[in-house]
């Protein structure tokens, strides 16, 4: 043991470090251009192994401050409602919420698992959250995600009892959109895991402030979920195409509670557009 | 013992901050790097080859979360900003605050721009990202780091080094 640190303390003060840091970067070059299949068994395996136990721990401590935040919420409710108790004002917000998820659940006529996020990626880019539900609650690869507010992503990775969910950002998930007013068609992208971003033609008349909704086509998605809206609108390479910022409605950086649709991919759709 | 236990602990903190902290703590979207701190913290003070160590570990970490395409470019990014950061090694210069603030901020651009780099990210959109997402995260960071390495670092640093 002492010869191996003694060993390992001679060969980093070499060039000092020269030698570590070339190694480490060969092997990080090797991993950057490893094939994809390599670079999913890499993550898969380091998912399952460590980071699931690890991300509980994270989970917890974010819980606490979120059932601590919850409770001081509780008792303000508590003393609102004690003044205001014959207007039942939270009850009918609860009931106003439950209507919005029953209708949800009519509109689509798909089985809905509600899912709390238990992890999200460390980077400063959010692309990825872990949610508490997996293969052993019915869900599947490639299934719609989605919250109170709107799309947030589909389900990527799927273990037991876990599962990553891709967002919108993540530059990998390219979706089909349609403008709630104008009906066009346009194709949403992050090319840089920030921005969202949409190209419509210009001829579709698309403005500032227009709502963007799924289209139902490409076969994950199903027509009418609620993505964001236009909040810049820019000339694209092509004359007759605009290019438009996105601002999703859901912010993913508070995501807390999440609803899958148990809506198997419809990749027949996919193979008649070939 | 707790020259093992050390660096591995300040890491799982870092990690822990940056998944929870940083989130309650973000403004206009805008929040620190507490890995990024930490990584600087350790080139600084253990150089360059112990820095790009824990760059590449740190690295790793964030990659496994991000887009699997782009696997391996964190681990770059961090193994790079560890090294570099780590030819400023504490033993052989002395910094002042101002200084290892500056190098945070510095090392904080050295990281995206190597980042940016490996996920192939346009000359044009790299410029735009670097003004509208990595300067502001890089002064609040800088900020944020300020403040470690003022009330948690500063005993340590009299310390002889190994």
């Amino acid at each position: 043991m002492f010869k191996i640190t003694r060993f390992l303390k001679t060969i980093s003060s070499i060039g000092h470090g020269l030698i570590v840091f070339m190694i480490l970067f060969l092997l990080a070059l090797l991993i950057r251009q490893a094939p994809l299949s390599i670079k999913n068994s890499i993550v898969s395996s380091a998912l399952t192994t460590i980071f699931y136990p690890a991300q509980r721990l994270i989970s917890s401590i974010d819980d606490f401050y979120g059932k601590s935040a919850e409770n001081e919420l509780l008792k303000k409710e508590n003393a609102e409602l004690r003044i205001e108790v014959y207007k039942a004002k939270e009850g009918l917000q609860e009931l106003i919420r439950l209507h919005e998820l029953v209708r949800f659940d009519d509109k689509w006529d798909y089985p809905i698992i509600t899912a709390r996020v238990v992890g999200r990626n460390p980077g400063r880019f959010l692309t990825t959250v872990v949610i508490n539900r997996g293969i052993n609650h019915g869900l599947k690869e490639e299934m719609p995600v989605f919250s109170m507010r709107g799309l947030v992503g589909k389900t990527s990775k799927v273990e037991a009892n876990h599962a990553s969910v891709q967002l919108l950002v993540d530059p990998n998930l390219k979706l089909s959109v349609m403008g709630k007013r104008t009906r066009a068609v346009g194709f949403l992208e992050s090319v840089n895991a920030y921005h969202l971003s949409v190209l419509i033609p210009t001829s579709a008349g698309m403005k500032v402030g227009d709502t963007l909704i799924t289209s139902g086509l490409g076969g994950i998605f199903p027509k009418g979920i609620e993505v964001g809206l236009v909040k810049k609108i820019h000339k694209a390479d092509l004359e007759v195409m605009r290019d438009m910022e996105v601002v999703p409605f859901q912010e993913f950086s508070f995501l807390e509670e999440v609803f899958v649709m148990q809506k198997e991919p419809n990749w027949i759709v996919q193979e008649m557009l070939k | 013992m707790w020259q093992w236990i050390r660096f591995p602990l300040l890491f799982v903190i870092a990690v822990l901050m940056q998944t929870t902290v940083s989130k309650w703590i973000r403004v206009f979207d805008i929040g620190p790097d507490f890995i990024l701190i930490f990584i600087v913290l350790i080139a600084l003070r253990r150089g360059p080859a112990i820095g790009a160590l824990w760059g590449f570990f740190a690295g790793f970490v964030l990659d496994v979360y991000a887009p699997v395409e782009w696997l391996g470019a964190h681990t770059l990014s961090m193994l790079v900003l560890g090294f570099v950061v780590g030819q400023l090694e504490e033993r052989f210069l002395t910094l002042n605050l101002g200084m290892k603030i500056g190098i945070l901020g510095l090392g904080f651009f050295i990281c995206d721009i190597v980042y940016f780099i490996a996920i192939g990210i346009e000359v044009k959109e790299l410029f735009n990202l670097l003004f509208t997402q990595t300067l502001p995260d890089s002064l609040y960071t800088m900020l944020c780091g300020g403040i470690a390495f003022k009330f948690i670092f500063t005993g340590n640093l009299k310390h002889k080094h190994v």
